[in-house]
């Protein structure tokens, strides 16, 4: 070979393809009677045994794959469709890259939101005043799974078992979504506690500076309780918390009903009766007992059965 | 150099004595825990004469029955009625027991999953109305008193606006009627949630996840600053039996059936259905007018659950002549268990019933304005001038001229069969 030749991918490629097919080629054409059970020679009897029966069964079926093979890795050896076959991989970095870029994108952007609101930290937080409750966090977390992950649960499922495969996608979507709620749910409470420290610093400050320091540690915890009281008190009531709390409820239980689901799915196959099935069951026996109930009072002037 | 502004040197040796309070304190505070402790709830001995589904009926009766008339208590579906006996000494029962007052309470007992289809309407006009009838029929007595207990207190006015002829007096204890208030938290959130959902999603509505929205009210004192106050009194023994037995009451909820859960907080907080007189069970609209029993209404000034605003609506718009408002100064639950509020509410209750033993159902009794001191039949403490009794106003001379009307207007119309 030319020291100046640079080898391309697909001589390289097609080279490999011939030196496998003829290793298989060569594998598959090897003679049954010249193999015996134990691989030894000379055993004609075993040999002429080992024709028939399970092991001939299993020669053949090799023999088949090898052929198959053979004529794939013919076809893949010609030039045409080894081209087509290496445009195509090559498009394969390009679509992961495309998917990479995605998610670091979205990682990159919450990164940011991460970073500004360490930013944050060292700025004063207004005491008692809730409107500035950074929430944005929680909203770029929210839009990324929505964005870049709900999307593959909400694929269509197919096939037999397509209805318990998105019962199941839909738990682990309604799940996501829950977990994200009550982070921020969790997160609001946490709130009152960062405003308290804050006050109670400045606070101790101005007593520093007065002179007017207790000794009893007691005091400092009474005012801290109370300042948290107060901090609590306004958030309780403000619309935001409302708000997320309300949000938080409606993903619970859009998450409970999506567990249901997906557990009675489960329990179907155990001899275990669902929820569903017992409310059911439930249903037609309060609808009875309200009606023997209204036919006892009818008959005898007097309610059910009862202990005097 | 001047003088430090920080007395440091104060702030070690005050630590140090803390330190030894600490050590000492949890020496004395093992010895207590690992002791015998009386925390049992609801000692005053009963007895159940009624049961029905979950639900059964307790009845308590005093030494000697002085009282004509007995009294049913009605308690909310949310936590447990042993809070009216949670011990002696602090027992609404017994104070009842005390005055002659045969005692009747319901005890809601623990839904399960089966209860979730029960309205509003089976709690009131199924199982409340039979445990009435059987009352009635026990006693055979035409009506008897009736004492509702915040939910509870609700369910017995739509009772009283639906079966006015078998109820001779009602006591409405910090009931909620009136709920278009942003006064009270919870008010504020089932009126702008969508809370009623969980009972759905959940069969009924779990006690503990309750539990978790009332600890919410007020994280700061509920969640720390009670036990922060508990550690430091642990070596008191009264203490912590109180504690331990309000802790064992409070934590004990039972799940709420789901679609009155749904019913009351869409129909009650939502739509304010009550108190405008639109709510309906069962077809039949409960109409406050129809109350024309004697109404004796008492409620906590510092009430955070049923604010003053929920409950003080209620004698404007019922139809009663006989009726009172009682403002104590305390909360919810203080007005039960507070050692102040036991001179003042369950005595206050039992003289009030007393006054109204021997009058006929329809006597058209005005109550007059009195000084607060006048009102209770407590022995008077410190505590008794701190009652705040809101009399209805004015209600002499228009009592008056409204029995002169309605007299004049009965003579012209025909008379209508009773239902």
């Amino acid at each position: 070979m030319d020291d100046k030749h640079q080898t391309t991918p697909e001589e390289m490629f097609s080279f490999w393809m011939k030196s496998a097919m003829d290793f298989w080629q060569n594998m598959a054409t090897v003679q049954p009677e010249a193999s015996t059970p134990f691989g030894f020679p000379g055993f004609t009897d075993a040999g002429e045994k080992a024709k028939k029966g399970p092991t001939r069964k299993a020669q053949k079926n090799f023999e088949a794959g090898g052929k198959i093979f053979q004529s794939l890795m013919k076809s893949f050896s010609k030039p045409e469709n080894l081209d087509a076959m290496m445009k195509g991989m090559d498009s394969v970095p390009d679509l992961a890259m495309v998917m990479m870029k995605q998610a670091m994108e979205g990682y990159q952007e919450l990164q940011k939101q991460f970073m500004e609101r360490a930013a944050k930290m060292g700025q004063q937080s207004k005491a008692y005043n809730f409107e500035d409750i950074d929430q944005d966090t929680f909203r770029a977390i929210r839009e990324l799974y929505e964005k870049e992950f709900q999307k593959f649960l909400k694929v269509p499922s197919l096939g037999l078992t397509r209805f318990y495969q998105e019962r199941f996608n839909d738990y682990l979507d309604k799940h996501n979504l829950f977990q994200t709620s009550l982070s921020e749910f969790l997160y609001m409470f946490y709130v009152p506690i960062e405003k308290t420290a804050g006050v109670m610093q400045e606070k101790l400050e101005e007593m520093a500076e007065t002179g007017e320091i207790h000794d009893d540690f007691n005091q400092y915890y009474k005012m801290w309780v109370k300042i948290l009281e107060g901090h609590y008190m306004t958030l309780l009531k403000s619309p935001e918390y409302t708000q997320v709390m309300d949000k938080t409820i409606s993903s619970l239980v859009q998450y409970r009903d999506a567990k249901e689901a997906f557990v009675c799915d489960l329990l179907q196959r155990l001899p275990i009766p669902t929820n569903r099935e017992m409310d059911e069951l439930y249903k037609e026996i309060y609808h009875l007992k309200k009606k023997v109930r209204a036919l006892s009072k009818q008959v005898d002037g007097r309610p059910s059965p009862k202990k005097g | 150099m001047s003088e430090p502004k920080i007395a440091v040197d104060l702030i070690l040796k005050k630590l140090t004595e803390n330190t030894e309070q600490a050590k000492s304190r949890a020496q004395k505070a093992s010895e207590v825990l690992l002791g015998p402790l009386e925390t049992d709830l609801s000692t005053t001995p009963f007895e159940v004469v009624y049961e029905e589904d979950r639900m059964r009926v307790k009845y308590y009766k005093p030494e000697k029955v002085t009282h004509k008339y007995p009294l049913l208590i009605v308690y909310a579906l949310i936590n447990r009625e042993t809070m009216l006996d949670l011990q002696p000494g602090r027992s609404v029962i017994q104070t009842f027991l005390d005055n002659g007052i045969e005692v009747y309470m319901i005890d809601w007992g623990y839904p399960t999953r089966k209860d979730q289809f029960l309205t509003i309407d089976d709690h009131v006009n199924m199982y409340m109305d039979n445990v009435i009838d059987f009352i009635l029929e026990k006693h055979g007595l035409p009506h008897l008193n009736l004492m509702g207990i915040c939910m509870g207190g609700a369910f017995s006015v739509m009772y009283s606006a639906l079966h006015p002829e078998k109820i001779k007096n009602l006591v409405t204890t910090v009931t909620p009627t009136n709920f278009d208030t942003d006064t009270g938290l919870l008010h504020i959130w089932m009126r702008n949630t969508h809370a009623y959902d969980m009972g759905s999603a959940y069969g009924n509505m779990p006690g503990d996840l309750m539990n978790l929205g009332f600890l919410l009210l007020n994280p700061a004192r509920l969640i720390i600053d009670k036990y922060v106050g508990f550690f430091e009194h642990i070596d008191n023994k009264d203490f912590v039996e109180n504690f331990v037995r309000m802790e064992k009451w409070i934590f004990d909820s039972p799940d709420v059936p789901g679609t009155t859960f749904r019913q009351f907080i869409t129909e009650c907080y939502q739509k304010n259905l009550l108190i405008q007189n639109k709510l309906e069970l069962d077809g039949k609209r409960v109409d406050l007018k129809k109350i024309t029993m004697p109404l004796l209404n008492i409620y906590g000034k510092f009430d955070h659950l049923v604010p003053p605003e929920a409950c003080e609506h209620l004698t404007q718009k019922v139809g009663s002549k006989d009726k009172e408002d009682i403002c104590l100064d305390t909360g919810h639950i203080g007005i039960y268990v507070s050692s102040k509020c036991q001179r003042l509410f369950a005595p206050k209750i039992a003289g009030w019933l007393r006054e109204r033993e021997d009058t006929p159902k329809k006597a058209t009794r005005t109550r007059k304005k009195k000084t607060p001191a006048a009102e209770t039949a407590a022995p008077k403490t410190a505590a008794t001038r701190s009652v705040k009794a809101k009399t209805t106003k004015a209600e002499g001379a228009e009592t008056k001229a409204k029995i002169k009307k309605d007299t004049a207007a009965a003579r012209s119309k025909p008379k209508r069969a009773k239902k």
